[in-house]
């Protein structure tokens, strides 16, 4: 027989018993043409050109998992940072593109779009101070809009007013969306490095540098790398990486199969596949999982920072030798509330914020999915988003922040979201001040890229 | 493009055995490259997901009659079956087929939907997926 039973074997396990699956099939889509002086002109535009290109993108995701047995977890789309066409547009005008944005993907049946978005990193134009103060608004009046503000970068260096403001709206939203656990916030990141084809929402936005129409696509996979790592037993690290490394090419590869296949249904460009890990609250689906059965005790134990290097570097290692169209984030995401491994380890006090913030040094993305004491100031949420942008900014890497504030909550409470947004346990915050330091405003320098120590 | 080095072996003797003994070298290589290159524009014409064979995966507890239970609705579906491979572990078997369904008037669909129906009367699996998957996870 051509394929060996054993392979073939071994594509039906990992979909059916490791949870193999495509997490995200992202349609990126330009609205850069959509501006009108009247909003309900330019709403009506941004309906129709989602609905032109989005209408079929469910069902044609669909007949690819039909086709090769692997399903597709979720059906997005992504569109330019609202803030660039819309730039002339008032804080109630945003709010109409939200609402625009949030029916668009009601009618073609997609459970988010994001891209409400500015990139601020440099300094603020009229338009985009009106987004962002429209953020917690547009969150709290919407389902499926996501949002992200870009605060910082390499190039560019750390603007302190925006992760100001950031910190205001991230509170705000929080207070806002509070009869459903400051469910807002769970759609929000802040970003340092944001990237211009991340597949993955809430952090998605179509850049504008890419083209008029993308299809991106993320894979996944945790489980079938927790069962390599695992079945590989007692072995030195060479061997171990050389496990997850094959493990994570014949994932990427079905990735981008499946990917240029809906790319190819649609009509459209395939862009990228981003190779990300990306966990679920699935069990076994678990970054902390894997991180266990390399060797360490629980998440946050010390080594926990090099396991996660290690994995996150076999990952990039395999992708980029599995498909030459790597791109977005590429890396382990180490979201709290979804994954298992990591709630555990939060609730037995494992697990630290400063722990958290260490291992993003190392991976893709940053403090993913934190909730922390309803009471925590803006201030103090502004020093972890200044300290999570610097550890981008001077490791030329994507880091975010997607806090959650829970409003009413404290320490020893849980917000429970459901899904794929899964259950956070509030983590205990540092009480001291950051107020000094970051209410000085202005923008922190953009580093050197020499003497890099 | 994937013709294998017997492939093109077996087109060269086609082409000679055409030609005569009387055509030289130089002639039988053009008609070959010739066809070879036809192919290539067939086959990047159609995308790779086209090529009609599917992969058929059936566990469970083994009985009389699965083998004849599937192989009947592949011909009512008029696939052709490439290959076809079984082990039995005590009770339990597990059998692998290659079919081509790109003569068939039935969709992809059609056969998933008739299997699925046939496995849950059985109370078998049976996975239904085209070969590409396998071709891109498990060759480099």
């Amino acid at each position: 027989m051509q394929y060996d039973f054993n392979e073939i074997l071994s594509t039906i396990r990992m979909t059916e018993i490791e949870h193999f699956d495509i997490r995200t099939v992202t349609l990126g889509i330009s609205l850069r043409d959509c501006f009108d002086r009247n909003v309900k002109v330019a709403s009506q535009k941004v309906y129709d050109k989602i609905l032109k290109y989005g209408e079929k993108h469910v069902r044609l995701a669909q007949e690819v998992e039909l086709q090769y047995g692997i399903s597709i977890a979720n059906k997005r789309v992504s569109v330019t940072p609202i803030s660039i066409p819309f730039d002339a547009f008032n804080h109630e005008q945003f709010l109409q593109i939200a609402e625009t944005l949030d029916r668009a993907a009601a009618e073609i049946g997609i459970d988010y779009i994001a891209g409400y978005s500015a990139l601020v990193q440099k300094g603020f134009t009229k338009g985009e101070i009106e987004l962002i103060k429209s953020i917690p608004d547009a969150l709290a009046s919407t389902k499926r809009v996501c949002s992200s503000v870009n605060v910082a970068s390499t190039k560019a260096g750390i603007n302190m007013d925006a992760i100001n403001m950031m910190a205001d709206v991230i509170k705000s939203t929080a207070e806002k969306t509070k009869d459903r656990d400051s469910i807002g916030c769970a759609k929000l990141v802040v970003f340092a490095n944001a990237v211009e084809d991340n597949p993955f929402v809430a952090g998605a936005f179509h850049g504008v540098t890419e083209p008029e129409i993308v299809l991106n696509v993320g894979i996944s996979g945790p489980g079938v790398v927790l069962d390599a790592v695992k079945e590989a037993g007692k072995t030195n690290f060479q061997n171990l990486a050389e496990v997850i490394k094959k493990t994570i090419f014949k994932i990427t590869r079905a990735g981008e199969l499946m990917g240029r296949e809906v790319a190819e249904k649609h009509g459209i460009d395939f862009g990228i596949v981003d190779i990300s890990l990306a966990p679920t609250p699935a069990e076994g689906d678990s970054i902390a999982d894997i991180l266990m059965a390399m060797g360490i005790e629980d998440v946050g134990a010390p080594g926990t920072t090099a396991a996660l290097a290690m994995l996150n570097d076999s990952v990039k290692k395999a992708g980029l030798m599995a498909s030459s169209a790597v791109g977005g984030m590429s890396g382990a995401f180490i979201p709290v509330s979804e994954d298992m491994g990591m709630i555990r380890a939060v609730e037995k006090g494992h697990l630290s914020l400063e722990k958290l913030e260490a291992m993003t040094a190392v991976c893709s993305v940053g403090l993913d999915m934190i909730a922390v004491p309803g009471n925590t100031s803006a201030s103090t949420i502004a020093g972890i988003i200044a300290d999570e942008s610097a550890i981008g900014v001077i490791n030329d890497k994507t880091t975010a922040v997607r806090i959650i504030p829970a409003f009413g909550k404290s320490v020893g409470d849980t917000v429970d979201y459901g899904g794929l947004l899964g259950k956070a346990p509030i983590m205990p915050v540092s009480t001291l001040s950051s107020e000094g330091f970051v209410s000085r405003g202005g923008r922190i320098p953009a580093p050197m890229r020499s003497l890099t120590n | 493009m994937r013709l294998s080095d017997e492939e093109i072996r077996r087109m060269t003797l086609a082409a000679i055995a055409e030609l005569g003994k009387d055509a030289g070298p130089d002639e039988i290589k053009k008609v070959v490259m010739n066809s070879v290159s036809k192919l290539d524009m067939n086959q990047t014409s159609s995308m790779e997901g086209d090529s009609g064979r599917i992969i058929l995966t059936s566990f469970g507890l083994n009985k009389t009659g699965v083998v004849a239970a599937i192989t009947k609705i592949i011909s009512e579906i008029e696939g052709d079956i490439l290959d076809l491979s079984q082990k039995i572990m005590q009770d339990f078997f597990t059998m692998i087929m290659i079919v081509d369904i790109s003569e068939s008037p039935a969709g992809f669909k059609d056969l998933h939907d008739a299997l699925t129906a046939e496995a849950n009367r059985l109370g078998i699996k049976i996975y239904l997926q085209h070969e590409d998957i396998f071709r891109r996870m498990h060759r480099v």
